[in-house]
């Protein structure tokens, strides 16, 4: 059972589609590994539904009746083709909301290595400012010290790491505020890869990696206005 | 109550469905479209009032989907009008997102992918009905401020803090008016 899950507030937004899509998407990728989060937001679904059920508006018959003939006159009768299932060993870890962005497997992505034991590779740069990207950490190395101006969003692909709060594995779900200064350590056996979501930049605060913020603003897309 | 009549015409609609997935009977999707049609203009114009080209667009673009995608649709992960609600709001979503509001290179087609895969189970399927059941008697029991939130969320598509705008009320309210719904519903599951 994993122990940390998006709460009920961020499930109902991503059920009844407001919450943004960089945040859905962390959503998903949680739900990928969540029986429990999937249970949840199958039931906030049925609330959509009776509400979209029972509200219909009055439209002009004729209206209706063209409306219905475009689309009788475009439908094309053949099933649409599935996605191939690809079960090469490349994808273990990588669920199936992100094979869009990560086609190769981690080890192709174009990785910015940030410091010797963490390195950072850009998925997307959202037009409203969200960044979303993968960090790789090596075994047992501390992140640097940092704080969020925005929130950020954490999912758990490979391995484990933890903080003051507690230890996150594969499939947690951990969200941070602005106000929020943490130092993520990853465990000793393994390396760790997380999917983040960044409303805007880190900032770290140590003297060295103060040096990094530089370099962070560069990567993030709300840099170019500042 | 209506309640056995509508059950009723949920189950003509659940014939129609299986017709156009097994038959590709095109009569069984046109009467599709005058069921559902009609309530995914009014669920667009909900999110953006006047916006009628829009609604039509989405409409047409929602049944198409519901054609193409017939043979994925499994009655005992999600009632029919659960699985068109995720999909004209998918719609909704990706309308937006090529059309402005938010740009991304994210495709909601990517996920929401979790009602697809479930294998099939019966059991499941009565608990299902019942659910609906439920939350389609608990919603008209709803005190109206409870009601307003879960529409402005749901149909309108607001955000939590959104609507604490749009209302001028703290969004903590909101919050907690969105959360004593849903546990009147009983739809939030214990961990
Ligand atoms: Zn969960």
């Amino acid at each position: 059972m994993l122990s940390c899950h998006p709460t009920i507030d961020i499930l109902t937004e991503y059920a009844a589609g407001s919450l943004p899509l960089a945040h859905s998407l962390g959503v998903s990728v949680h739900l990928d590994q969540c029986p429990h989060c999937r249970d949840q937001v199958r039931r906030l679904n049925n609330i959509g539904a009776e509400l979209f059920s029972e509200h219909s508006a009055e439209v002009r018959p004729d209206h209706m009746a063209s409306l219905k003939s475009k689309v009788m006159a475009s439908l094309v009768n053949h099933e649409e083709t599935q996605a191939a299932v690809d079960d090469n060993t490349a994808f273990q870890h990588i669920p199936r909301s992100l094979r869009r962005w990560i086609p190769q497997g981690f080890n192709d992505l174009n990785w910015m290595p940030l410091t010797p034991s963490f390195k950072l590779a850009t998925l997307s740069n959202e037009s409203g400012g969200a960044q979303i990207a993968l960090s790789r950490v090596k075994p047992g190395a501390r992140l640097p010290n940092h704080t969020h101006t925005g929130n950020e969003i954490t999912v758990v692909l490979k391995g484990a790491f933890s903080d003051d709060e507690g230890l996150y594995r594969e499939g947690d779900f951990i969200c941070r505020d602005h106000n929020h200064k943490h130092q993520p350590r990853v465990t000793k056996d393994a390396e760790c890869i997380c999917l983040i979501i960044l409303d805007s930049p880190i900032e770290f605060t140590g003297w060295f990696t103060r040096l990094l913020n530089p370099i962070m603003r560069y990567f993030h897309p709300n840099s170019a206005a500042t | 109550m209506n309640t056995v009549s509508e059950t009723k015409t949920d189950n003509t609609l659940l014939v129609d469905m299986s017709q156009v997935a097994q038959a590709r009977d095109t009569r069984a999707l046109e009467r599709l479209f005058d069921h559902y049609a009609p309530r995914i203009r009014a669920f667009c114009l909900s999110s953006q009032p006047g916006a009628n080209l829009m609604a039509d667009d989405i409409a047409q673009e929602v049944m198409i989907r519901i054609w193409n995608k017939a043979h994925l649709y499994n009655p005992s992960t999600a009632s029919l009008n659960t699985w068109v609600f995720t999909i004209a709001r998918n719609a909704r979503i990706d309308y937006m997102r090529k059309n402005g509001r938010y740009q991304s290179d994210i495709d909601p087609e990517d996920f929401w992918s979790e009602m697809a895969d479930e294998n099939a189970d019966p059991f499941r399927e009565a608990q299902q009905q019942r659910d609906q059941v439920r939350i389609r008697e608990g919603l008209t029991q709803l005190p109206s401020e409870q009601q307003q939130v879960l529409s402005k969320v749901y149909l309108e598509g607001k955000s939590h803090s959104e609507a604490s705008e749009e209302l001028g009320l703290p969004l903590g309210t909101v919050k907690s008016r969105v959360r004593l719904a849903l546990n009147k519903l009983s739809v939030i599951i214990k961990r």
